[in-house]
């Protein structure tokens, strides 16, 4: 019994660390619709810039929180006006220029760091509690926590706020909104914006979890992927459920089954959802059979 | 290509039928012309090992990306899980031939009904989806096809991967003098090159290019869009494994981060075919043709100090042609051809 219960916990945080990257990610595709490939690798640019601050200025990984985010902020709205912006209506090209920026950065790390695998020592990172008798690591324990105020502060925003709404409307009906004289450019551009934002405070978070390597990214997008459709792309609290669900899975099948194919169980899973029900569990049906046309 | 002249000549007199659709005679020049210029590096190369082998991988990667522009190009399915069917050619002839001893000429046409059979199975639910989504989800077929491969003792040898060992002779696939491997592509893309040019000009190929353009009007139009994606998808899928089974008797060895890699084989197919020109005959060609020599260069000059250089090249180049070279080389050269030809006149 006890042993369910640790695997089941050890799940739920790893499912923390997938719904975390998955948040910007989903962010990004319900508001803007672009699938952005190389939202992976802005966590894994954020994780060594929080590196960086921490092995040259002594600056801890949670404070790094403060940096990191803007200049996340900023390179995505780079992102925006330079890539995604004007592929807006070519989603064959968004996926191209998108990978092309996940192979572009991976190798560029790869050639900075000459392929050295680098980690934070911080002693914080590493303590372990224990809680109701199951061993619980502070650091994944902080990643859980912030996906659950992240995820609550954005419903908040997105249902009672006035940008929230010109979000939300955004998200109804592009032309409509321009009618209501919402500013869609600006909205579009401050999402990605905040997607590439939220894949900061992904980065800073997990920078002193995991050891960091160019591809670690990779190995966070393809799971958000999956957290992301199986939750239902563009929603909020399906990402949230979904990447829970996605850690517990990967660990029950790890500890169960054999942890060589946790990967290939969930990306059945994964498959399984974008056949039988392809809007996810939360999300709105028909979404992808319409693709992205029918959004201008 | 010729739609401004046809445009033009409708204005006086009704365009007769040989201008709007290319004679046959006119492709099959073309064809002939083109696939002549192709041959020419092979010869040339001859002396020199290094220069030969950029010419035989040149060859390989544009007849494996005008596979991939079958459904990809002609149809619009943007699939990054080519790499299944890949390898499904380049495992299937690697184990039937270390294995059992079988001929590669066995195993291809064995790998090419497996990866088949293979493609109508994933397809036939994953052609629901459209765009970014058909897009992931072949991408996962791909991680899944990756894992398993790597997990698989048997027949896949997991990750310790597959050494076919070295016995020269036309029945095994593998020779001495590294020419031949030069014709045996050469030989491959001519075939590839020569389906898609019938296809494109097939009933079924018109059929994929509706699909593309708009599947609700095709649909309306009484095209019978899925069964359409699946024939090209089956055309495509068999090409890619014959192309995988070059691959593993041309390395004679193969392990599974090498032929399910993303940037190396699934997603390298669709960005050849973007940089030649997506959808069109010639682009696959082209963008082999620019890609892998530049590659080889930079893999053979900057990589040494730079790990990476190569496709820290290779991904800016993806984003560039994305933004600015959407309809790739052949596009361009065909702007190119109209504004001297505007301006002629």
């Amino acid at each position: 019994m006890g042993q369910i219960v640790e695997v089941l916990v050890a799940g739920l945080l790893l499912g923390a660390v997938y719904g975390l990257v998955a948040l910007g990610l989903n962010l990004v595709f319900g508001v803007v619709r672009v699938v952005n490939f190389a939202q992976g690798e802005l966590v894994t640019l954020a994780m060594y810039a929080t590196y960086w601050l921490y092995a040259h200025y002594g600056i801890n990984a949670y404070l790094a929180v403060l940096l990191v985010v803007p200049a996340l902020f900023v390179l995505g709205v780079l992102l925006h006006r330079l890539v995604l912006a004007p592929l807006q209506d070519e989603p064959m090209m968004q996926i191209f220029a998108t990978f092309g920026l996940v192979i572009l950065i991976q190798n560029l790390l790869l050639g900075i760091t000459q392929g050295q695998a680098l980690s934070i020592d911080w002693p914080f990172a590493r303590t372990v509690i224990a809680f109701a008798g199951v061993n619980v690591n502070v650091a994944r324990l902080v990643v859980f926590a912030a996906l659950t105020a992240i995820t609550v502060g954005l419903h908040l925003f997105l249902r009672d706020t006035m940008p929230g709404r010109a979000i939300r409307a955004v998200i109804q009906d592009r032309r409509a909104a321009r009618a209501m004289g919402i500013n869609v450019d600006r909205v579009l551009l401050l999402t990605v914006g905040a997607g590439a934002g939220l894949a900061g405070i992904a980065g800073a978070l997990l920078a002193p979890i995991f050891t960091l390597s160019p591809a670690i990214g990779g190995n966070f997008i393809l799971a958000a992927f999956a957290v992301v459709v199986l939750g239902g792309l563009g929603s909020l609290w399906g990402a949230y459920i979904g990447g829970l669900l996605v850690g517990v899975v990967e660990a029950c099948a790890g500890f169960y089954i054999d942890p060589a194919l946790r990967q290939a169980i969930w990306f059945a899973i994964f498959i399984a959802v974008l056949i039988l029900r392809p809007a996810g569990l939360l999300g709105q049906v028909g979404a992808e059979e319409v693709g992205f046309r029918g959004q201008q | 290509m010729d739609s401004n002249e046809a445009d033009a000549t409708v204005l006086t007199t009704p365009a007769p039928a040989r201008q709007v659709l290319e004679s046959g005679a006119r492709a099959a020049a073309k064809f002939t012309a083109g696939m002549a210029l192709a041959l020419l590096p092979l010869p040339l190369a001859l002396a020199d090992s290094y220069w030969l082998d950029i010419v035989v991988v040149t060859y390989l990667m544009a007849g494996l990306a005008g596979a991939w522009n079958i459904i990809g190009g002609f149809a619009g399915q943007f699939s990054l899980g080519h790499g299944v069917f890949f390898g499904i050619g380049a495992y299937t002839a690697a184990i039937l031939f270390t294995d059992a001893g079988m001929s590669p000429w066995f195993g291809m046409p064995i790998g090419m009904v497996l990866a088949t059979a293979v493609a109508l199975l994933i397809s036939w639910p994953t052609f629901r989806l459209r765009g970014p989504f058909f897009a992931i989800a072949t991408m996962a077929f791909n991680q899944v096809a990756f894992v398993l491969v790597n997990y698989l003792d048997w027949p896949t040898n997991g990750p310790r991967g597959i050494l076919i060992p070295f016995q020269a002779g036309l029945a095994s696939m593998i020779f001495q003098q590294r020419w031949r491997y030069g014709v045996l592509t050469f030989l491959y893309l001519l075939l590839v090159t020569g389906i898609a040019l019938l296809l494109r000009r097939s009933r079924l190929g018109y059929a994929l290019l509706a699909v593309r353009e708009d599947e609700e009007a095709a649909r309306a139009a009484g095209i019978d869009v899925l069964g359409a994606k699946l024939r090209g998808m089956a055309i495509s899928a068999a090409l890619t494994a014959a192309g995988g089974t070059l691959f593993a008797m041309y390395l004679r060895f193969i392990d599974p981060p090498t032929v399910f890699s993303l940037p190396d084989i699934g997603v390298r197919f669709a960005l050849l075919a973007l940089i030649g020109g997506i959808g069109t005959l010639p682009g696959p060609v082209l963008g082999a043709a620019l890609i892998v020599p530049v590659e080889n260069f930079l893999r053979a000059h900057i990589t040494t100090d730079w790990p990476g250089a190569d496709l820290v090249v290779l991904g800016a180049v993806m984003v560039l042609a994305a933004r600015f070279l959407r309809r790739g080389i052949a596009g361009a050269l065909a702007d190119g051809v109209r504004a001297l030809g505007r301006r002629r006149q």
